[in-house]
């Protein structure tokens, strides 16, 4: 079955600056990072100058996870993951706490919470 | 806390992650969308070899590049919890950012279309071999025939343990019912990891089984092998 997406995903001009940002790389030096992972502006980091880096450090003013990051910010997941965690290694971002698979106190709050919505 | 926000308490959320995933047109962002509080948000999954060098330094798309949208809602869960519901994306099932999406995951659930139950075998085998625990959620489509859950279960081979339940991907009501479901399952899991006395051992079926009920990480190492150990010891 033929999937026209990627063809114009390409064709669109807006598609390669994001990658032409990470310069191709598909891991930061920094580390890897979960996708539900939320980032937050450190506190005193000044804003950094490229447009895009901006772009996400207005954003964490408040805690976002990669994900919304990409989605909002309009970059492939791949891309907003390496540039997130670039700002996190030069300490402009901080992630905060995601939840262990196994954590059974944070499930049952989970499920409360969603049962008693 | 010195802080410039005056949400300063409840600035610091934590996250957590189940999936929802099956074959083709089960209604995947349909529950997605059912669940969020957000209008579910999109984007690409994948960005290998997205762009690659040619012969005047210029980067250009390189033609392995697949953009995969992938899907994912939120619920905030309390001031501090904030729980995301991730898709699989459609196609490209089981390429890497089926890892990506899945590490460190709660949980799944893979829904399934009667008609095409064969669909979603790649994704319990997926979830079955990272000890991911999942639920089976049957999407009612018109003019599906109306199978007996344990025919079902049987035809896709599933233990006992794993629930099967009917679920309507369109209804935010029963697509949040769904979700709890699915958490109590991860609870009941979990629970049973932790304690070494095997209450309800998975029955015994043909097949060599993996430790399905073991999480991806395990928080007390020393628990997870005493309940090794009990088992081995014959329950
Ligand atoms: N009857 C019925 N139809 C449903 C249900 N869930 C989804 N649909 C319909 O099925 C079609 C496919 O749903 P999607 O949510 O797009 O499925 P998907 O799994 O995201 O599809 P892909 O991403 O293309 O694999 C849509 O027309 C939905 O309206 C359900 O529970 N019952
Ligand atoms: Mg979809």
């Amino acid at each position: 079955m033929g999937n026209d997406d990627d063809t114009e995903l390409m064709d669109s001009g807006s598609f390669m600056r994001p990658y032409l940002l990470t310069g191709g790389r598909t891991r930061s030096d920094a580390g890897e990072l979960a996708v539900e992972a939320m980032v937050a502006v450190s506190a005193g980091a000044p804003m950094p100058s490229q447009k895009e880096l901006a772009q996400i450090y207005d954003l964490c003013q408040t805690p976002n996870s990669i994900a919304e990051i990409s989605a909002k910010c309009s970059m492939p997941l791949g891309v907003a993951r390496v540039l997130v965690a670039d700002l996190w290694g030069d300490g402009t971002l901080e992630v905060l706490e995601t939840t262990r698979s196994d954590d059974i106190a944070i499930v049952r709050r989970l499920l409360d919470g969603i049962r008693n919505r | 806390m010195a802080s410039g926000t005056d949400n300063a308490p409840q600035a610091r959320p934590v996250s957590a992650k189940v999936v929802v995933s099956g074959g083709f047109g089960v209604g995947k962002t349909t529950f997605v969308s059912a669940v969020s509080e957000i209008a579910p948000l999109r984007t690409e999954a994948k960005m290998t070899s997205a762009a690659s060098e040619v012969d005047d330094g210029t980067l250009v798309a390189s033609k392995t590049s697949t953009t995969v949208a992938m899907d994912f809602g939120k619920i905030t869960v309390d001031q501090g919890l904030v729980l995301y519901v991730f898709g699989t994306p459609g196609q490209d099932r089981f390429g890497f950012m089926w890892n990506d999406i899945t590490a460190g995951a709660l949980g799944a659930l893979i829904l399934v279309d009667t008609r095409r139950l064969d669909e979603c075998f790649n994704a319990i085998d997926f979830f079955e071999q990272r000890n991911v625990p999942f639920i089976i959620g049957l999407n009612q489509f018109d003019g599906a025939p109306h199978h007996d859950t344990e025919d079902i279960r049987e035809a896709l081979d599933l233990p006992k343990y794993v629930p099967i339940i009917r679920t309507d991907a369109r209804s935010s009501d029963g697509a949040l019912d769904t979700l709890v479901q699915l958490l109590s399952h991860i609870l009941t899991t979990l629970a049973q990891n932790a304690t070494p006395v095997a209450a309800a051992a998975p029955a015994p079926v043909a097949a060599p089984e993996p430790q399905r009920a073991a999480p991806v990480v395990t928080n007390d190492m020393r628990s997870a092998a005493m309940s090794a150990l009990a088992a081995e010891r014959g329950q």
